[in-house]
């Protein structure tokens, strides 16, 4: 529409375009001078940093792709990797096997919609480190909940350490995630829901279709792009996760959950190398670029349709 | 006059007013958390006697290391802090500290510095560190638990199977008393506490310079046997599987526990905060006999170009005085100076004599990585004794631990 006006217009008003241009520069001036300040420039740093050996303490000097060629032999750092990426798909499903059924539920209006609504949305707003510190307590051994209780109840004949071992850890900890995240994703899966028209399923049962028949062919087409988002938060934020396993795990048992960002932090924090860090952080960055690109091609709008 | 001055000094150091007076000069100094009981009080004694002041910043134990590399680099570091000793060598390496061998082997009462602090604080010849606060580990057992069990409340464990056996008499005891604690998932911890055990049997774990590790030892899988079979009989609390060293101290503290590895710094906590409990102090044991000690504690040391080094140097006399010892033992800390320790603890709860004995002889593991290796959560020595006091694969978690740590030794920057 308005590069219609523009080209067909007289002078005048093309001149008028253009002063509207420079406004609307200048509207998004503060937005864009926070991403230069704040994302940018520290861009630039950690890639200037990452070219260094860089200690914590004392000089630094140029090493070239020094810290990169590190990195390709850092076993450690790509077992972090794979183990992130184990999480982040096992999180992932989790989560949506546990937030769709939510966001049917929630979606019609009934009576106490609002009430569950707001239940299921409130750890959400729980901040990661503070759920982590909540839990923690939860599931200690000796002054916790789970395992005292059950011991209580009889359940079991001896307290059971949650912590002590990886597969009831790891899974204690998507479960805590789960809890926290799971009603953020329901919202999000609700409105998309929501903006279904109601008189395409009704056409669809109109002509004999099936619940199951009008979720695959209608509901989950039409919900591509909420999809694709809920997908890419989820997956770039538990390819970032570090609060719940430093906190709840200490990247324990045996350094078994070990994230890599929680292996950026070692580097940068406990052994000083601030440079590798930076090195790791570029790698880590360039992998969450690439996976999300991934998820946009996947979940495109498939040519013909609306 | 000096009076005024002073006051006047001391109005300048507390509105932080840029002013100041020609007089009087006001060093910074920071401390981690652990020394946040004596070191105010020494800060007080000092700034209350001298024109020049001392201005003190107490920071969180994790914390310390990072925010002073960020403010060294920013230029803002303090002038100089009372540092975790086994940091000593690293900060010396990085070049970030003031060489003071000069002033350290003037003081006259140099030769009686704590032996342990002194190594750590010399790097290459040249001293950057002088002790400051100590601790040594202790062995430490609950009298009331004892004489229930009826074993001799006044006679600790002196080697290793008198250990097992009386942690099981008072294990039997049951209820929710148990025999023996450990923080089973803390390096830091366990470096101090379980390696004495080791050191007193004659085995090491790191070579003297630090340049190889020596993990498989006789005496390593001893002292492994010991915790293990402990473990295996039920003795310790679950939860000394995971504990980080959050429950280090609180474990034993809350009364239930009959013999538990600890800290010199334990004997003020108790007595102040939990004066009920009824407990012994004795040194570390070798298998069958001997003793050992890690010596835990602070190395002060000045920040490389600080113009303040004559009141920090000032400050140091100050804390090395009889009147400084005695301060510090009387809130927390075992005196640094062997010459004058007796006197500085004479009007004190007799435990801490054997503690000061302890330090006295006490060793510290020399290491320009030493968090790498042994502090970190995710370090070789941490992920090791965990697995061997609680897994199933003894042999691969030394071997594992052992190349570990070799090869973060020899990726360390020579310089």
């Amino acid at each position: 529409m308005t590069s219609i006006a523009a080209t067909t217009a007289p002078p005048r008003a093309r001149k008028v375009a253009g002063r509207r241009q420079w406004i609307g520069l200048l509207y998004v001036a503060p937005a864009v001078a926070l991403v230069v300040v704040f994302f940018l420039i520290p861009l630039g740093m950690t890639a200037w940093m990452s070219l260094h050996n860089w200690p914590l303490m004392g000089e630094h000097f140029y090493i070239g792709l020094g810290n990169y060629v590190a990195i390709l032999r850092d076993t450690r750092f790509w077992n972090a990797l794979r183990f992130t990426a184990y999480y982040t798909v096992i999180v992932t499903i989790a989560i949506f096997v546990v937030a769709f059924p939510l966001a049917l539920f929630v979606e019609r209006p009934r009576p106490l919609t609002n009430l569950y609504r707001t239940m299921f949305f409130m750890p959400a707003v729980v901040g990661f480190a503070s759920a982590s510190l909540l839990w923690s307590w939860l599931l200690n051994v000796d002054s916790g909940l789970f395992s005292p209780a059950a011991y209580d109840l009889g359940l079991i004949d001896r307290k059971f350490n949650l912590l002590a071992t990886f597969q009831p850890a790891f899974w204690s900890i998507i479960a805590m995630v789960v809890w926290k995240v799971a009603g953020f994703t329901m919202i999000i899966l609700m409105a998309g829901l929501q903006s279904i028209p109601q008189d395409l399923q009704e056409a669809a049962v109109i002509d004999g279709a099936g619940p199951f028949a009008r979720f695959r062919a209608i509901t989950l087409p039409l919900m591509r792009r909420t999809l694709a988002l809920a997908l890419i938060l989820s997956v770039a934020g538990s390819i970032l996760a570090f609060d719940q396993f430093y906190i709840i795990l200490r990247g324990g048992p045996r350094n078994q959950t070990l994230t890599a960002v929680y292996w950026i932090f070692n580097q940068s924090f406990v052994s000083f190398k601030l440079g590798y860090g930076a090195a790791l952080s570029m790698v880590l960055l360039v992998v969450l670029v690439a996976l999300s690109l991934v998820q946009l091609w996947l979940l495109r709008k498939p040519e013909g349709l609306d | 006059m000096r009076n005024l001055i002073a006051k006047l000094a001391l109005a300048a150091a507390v509105l932080g007013s840029g002013l100041g007076t020609a007089a009087a000069e006001t060093a910074n100094i920071w401390v981690r958390a652990d020394g946040s009981n004596f070191m105010p009080r020494i800060v007080d004694a000092y700034n209350k006697g001298h024109t020049n002041q001392v201005k003190l910043d107490i920071i969180p134990n994790a914390e310390i290391i990072p925010k002073y590399g960020a403010a060294a680099a920013g230029g803002t570091a303090p002038d100089a802090l009372s540092l975790d000793l086994i940091y000593t060598p690293s900060f010396a390496a990085a070049g970030q500290l003031e060489d003071i061998t000069d002033w350290a082997k003037s003081l006259p009462y140099f030769a009686s510095l704590s032996p342990a602090h002194v190594k750590t604080g010399t790097y290459k010849d040249h001293i950057y560190g002088l002790p400051f606060s100590a601790d040594a580990s202790v062995l430490i057992w609950n009298k009331k638990l004892f004489k229930q069990a009826g074993l001799d409340p006044e006679k600790g464990p002196a080697n290793w199977a008198e250990i097992a056996a009386d942690a099981e008499k008072v294990n039997a005891l049951g209820g929710n008393i148990k025999g023996f604690y450990f923080s089973g998932n803390c390096g830091g911890c366990n470096i101090f506490t379980f390696t004495p055990l080791i050191w007193a049997s004659g085995g090491d774990i790191l070579s003297e310079d630090g340049s190889k590790a020596t993990l498989d030892s006789p005496q390593l899988r001893g002292a492994i046997d010991l915790y293990r079979s402990m473990v295996k009989k039920d003795l310790v609390p679950a939860g000394a599987q995971t504990d980080t060293g959050a429950n280090f101290f609180a474990a034993f503290a809350a009364g239930n526990i009959g013999i538990s590895p600890s800290g010199a710094f334990a004997i003020g906590a108790l007595n102040t905060q939990y004066p009920d409990i009824d407990y012994g102090v004795t040194f570390l044991p070798g298998k069958d006999s001997g003793w050992s000690s890690f010596a835990g504690g602070d190395n002060f040391v000045v920040t490389k170009g600080t113009t303040k080094l004559p009141v920090v140097k000032e400050f140091l006399d100050f804390a090395y005085s009889l009147e400084g010892q005695t301060i510090l033992a009387k809130y927390g800390s075992l005196p640094v100076r062997g010459d004058i320790a007796k006197d500085a603890l004479k009007d004190l709860d007799p435990r801490y004599q054997i503690a000061a004995e302890a330090m006295a002889k006490g060793r510290t593991p020399y290491s320009v990585v030493f968090n790498d290796l042994i502090n970190s959560a995710n370090g070789p020595w941490t992920q090791m004794i965990n697995e061997v006091f609680f897994g199933d694969d003894v042999d691969g978690a030394i071997a594992n631990a052992q190349e570990t740590m070799q090869s973060i030794i020899d990726q360390a920057p020579q310089k």
